[in-house]
């Protein structure tokens, strides 16, 4: 078995990330980190060392990119693969972990390797508890999108390999980029986030406007985005959204259940606002406002123009 | 048109209790369908309506996981197939590769649909194995279906964009929650869903391949949260003044 331990995503910036958390294992290892990319090498993959793999194409449908994957591991036989846990990387690591018949991790963690095994942390039950999981090795593992910061350790090294030809039996008809997002919440230092406590789409600029005073971006819980359509889905905050870890949280109108909470707890000061004392969110709040978001939220905002 | 699809009998988040030590308490712990597969159930009831047919329902568990089998025959699936057996905790291959084994078992299927993702778990590896380990197509993500001349045209949402794709029947599709508003069955309906038949398969008699090294759970703890819980109270004005405050005591206002 070779001592490298892969890291492969479709999107640039969460293999910078995955980088970090090859990086971090290698080392306790004594392996080395390869960036895995298919196609071509991208300019915004930062990494010491990469594996390009031919055959594939840019931006290749999740079943191709799997049996690129696949075809490099078997030639090259890395210890471990790593794959961001995005929508297409959790089809990738899915189908490259059947073909080979590898054990599969998932939103892993905190991982090391002892002798053949390898141990992860992930959380289970929407976020309440953690499980430590571990499996032999050679395994597949995926990792949540902004769990690891980026790795700016950057190198020459460059290898290739070509997985010969690859087709699929999913045709892409067509592809529709979604009008990219104002702002990136992940790099918000505030967040106001509204849940279905608002009543209607025509509130929703009172929170982005108090969001605005605190030098923040708005966020939403995920009936706001899927069910109602008010706000663009990456501005959904918890389990199956986007993970935030700003210094300032302000959860408005919403109840505080654990798929939402899962993608906020790490939050610096946490601040609710809700009618309800005994909704969720209060537990896991710093401070809490038992009232109505249509007297509190304008009333907090002229505190703060105050303030000046 | 036979479409098949799978249901978890997923522990209940909200009821999960804590345990010595910290550890959750799994033995007996109440379980319920994991919310998005309904999304699924009323995928494959729709796909029934429009193209005829019969919806098969799955699942894995002990006699317990029958409650969510008999929510998918509420809902109106025709019948159900439970694979008695322990639910495979964290090992997603192995449970894909039971399912797999237990729908091979009931023969030819067109479409295969599961959810996105589980309640309890939510790795959304389930899907794409149990393509795998059929040999069939799969889509994942799907906000909408068209079934026509053995294909299926899916709407794939994104993180970042929105694709539309063709695969070829038969097809294993994930959809999101977004696909559908999943009805609720009516009083007679949850009645009648108990005269469904559902047939028992013992996990034992599909010899399941375990995989060169199963997924092991080597402990699990509760988390604890380390917030203060104050509550501020006064009226609003007082409330926002004393909120200032204590933000600004914390050094996160600008
Ligand atoms: C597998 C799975 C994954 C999920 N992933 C996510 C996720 O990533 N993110 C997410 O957010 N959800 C997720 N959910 C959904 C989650 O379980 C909750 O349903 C959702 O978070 C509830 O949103 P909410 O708090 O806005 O709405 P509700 O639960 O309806 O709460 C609304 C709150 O507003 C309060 N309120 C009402 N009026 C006022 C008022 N005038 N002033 C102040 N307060 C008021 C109410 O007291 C109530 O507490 C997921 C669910 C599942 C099953």
């Amino acid at each position: 078995m070779s001592e490298q331990v892969w890291a492969y995503s479709g999107s640039g910036e969460v293999q910078c990330e995955l980088m970090s958390a090859a990086l971090e294992l290698a080392e306790k290892s004594g392996r080395s980190a390869v960036a895995v990319e298919l196609g071509r090498q991208r300019e915004e993959v930062v990494a010491q060392s990469r594996l390009v793999v031919k055959g594939a194409g840019d931006d290749p449908l999740p079943e191709v990119a799997a049996e690129a994957l696949t075809r490099a591991a078997r030639s090259r036989h890395p210890s471990t693969i790593l794959v961001g846990a995005t929508r297409n990387g959790r089809e990738v690591a899915s189908r490259v972990a059947a073909r080979l018949g590898w054990p599969c991790l998932s939103e892993a963690s905190k991982l090391s390797i002892d002798g053949a095994q390898l141990q992860a942390n992930r959380t289970v039950f929407a976020g309440k508890v953690v499980a430590t999981v571990s499996c032999g090795l050679p395994a597949v593992v995926t990792i949540k999108p902004a769990f690891y910061p980026k790795s700016t350790a950057s190198g020459k090294e460059v290898d290739e390999f070509d997985a010969g030809e690859l087709t699929g039996v999913v045709k892409l008809l067509s592809r529709r980029k979604k009008e990219a997002g104002a702002v990136d919440l992940r790099k918000a230092k505030a967040i106001v986030s509204a849940g279905r406590g608002v009543k209607r789409k025509e509130d929703l600029p009172m929170l982005q406007s108090l969001a605005e005073e605190l030098g923040g971006a708005l966020g939403c819980s995920r009936p706001l985005s899927s069910d109602l359509g008010w706000l663009p889905e990456e501005c959904h905050i918890g389990l199956t959204g986007v993970t935030v870890k700003p210094d300032l949280y302000v959860a408005v109108g919403i109840s505080g259940q654990l798929q939402h909470i899962a993608g906020m707890k790490d939050s610096k000061v946490v601040v609710a606002v809700n009618t309800d004392k005994d909704a969720p969110i209060f537990q896991a709040s710093d401070y809490g406002i038992v009232a109505d978001l249509y007297q509190v939220v304008p009333a907090i905002k002229k505190a703060l123009e105050s303030r000046r | 048109m036979r479409i098949a699809v799978c249901v978890k009998h997923a522990i209940d988040e909200t009821e999960l209790k804590t345990g010595p030590g910290g550890r959750p308490v799994l033995e007996g712990a109440a379980c319920k369908v994991s919310v998005f597969d309904k999304n699924a159930v009323e995928e494959a009831l729709r796909m029934r309506s429009a193209q005829g047919g019969e919806v098969v329902a799955f699942t894995i568990g002990s006699e317990d996981a029958r409650k969510s089998l008999k929510e998918a025959l509420a809902m109106g699936a025709d019948r159900g197939v439970l694979v008695v057996g322990a639910q495979a905790s964290l090992d997603t291959g192995r449970t894909a590769r039971t399912i797999a084994a237990a729908v091979k078992k009931e023969g030819a299927f067109d479409v295969v649909l599961c959810s996105e993702g589980s309640s309890d778990t939510y790795s959304g590896q389930v899907p794409p194995m149990l393509a795998e380990a059929l040999g069939t197509a799969y889509v994942g993500y799907a906000r909408k279906i068209q079934l026509e001349g053995g294909k299926a045209k899916v709407e794939r949402l994104l993180e970042d964009s929105v694709e539309e794709v063709e695969a070829p029947m038969p097809v294993v599709v994930s959809v999101v929650s977004e696909i559908n508003e999943p009805r609720y069955p009516t009083l007679i309906q949850i009645m009648q869903a108990s005269k469904k038949p559902v047939q028992e398969i013992p996990e034992s008699q599909l010899a399941v391949d375990p995989g060169s090294s199963p997924v092991a759970v080597l402990g699990m703890s509760v988390q604890t949260s380390s917030r203060k819980r104050v509550i501020i109270e006064g009226g609003p004005e007082d409330a926002a003044a004393k909120l200032i405050q204590e933000l600004e005591k914390e050094g996160v206002l600008r």
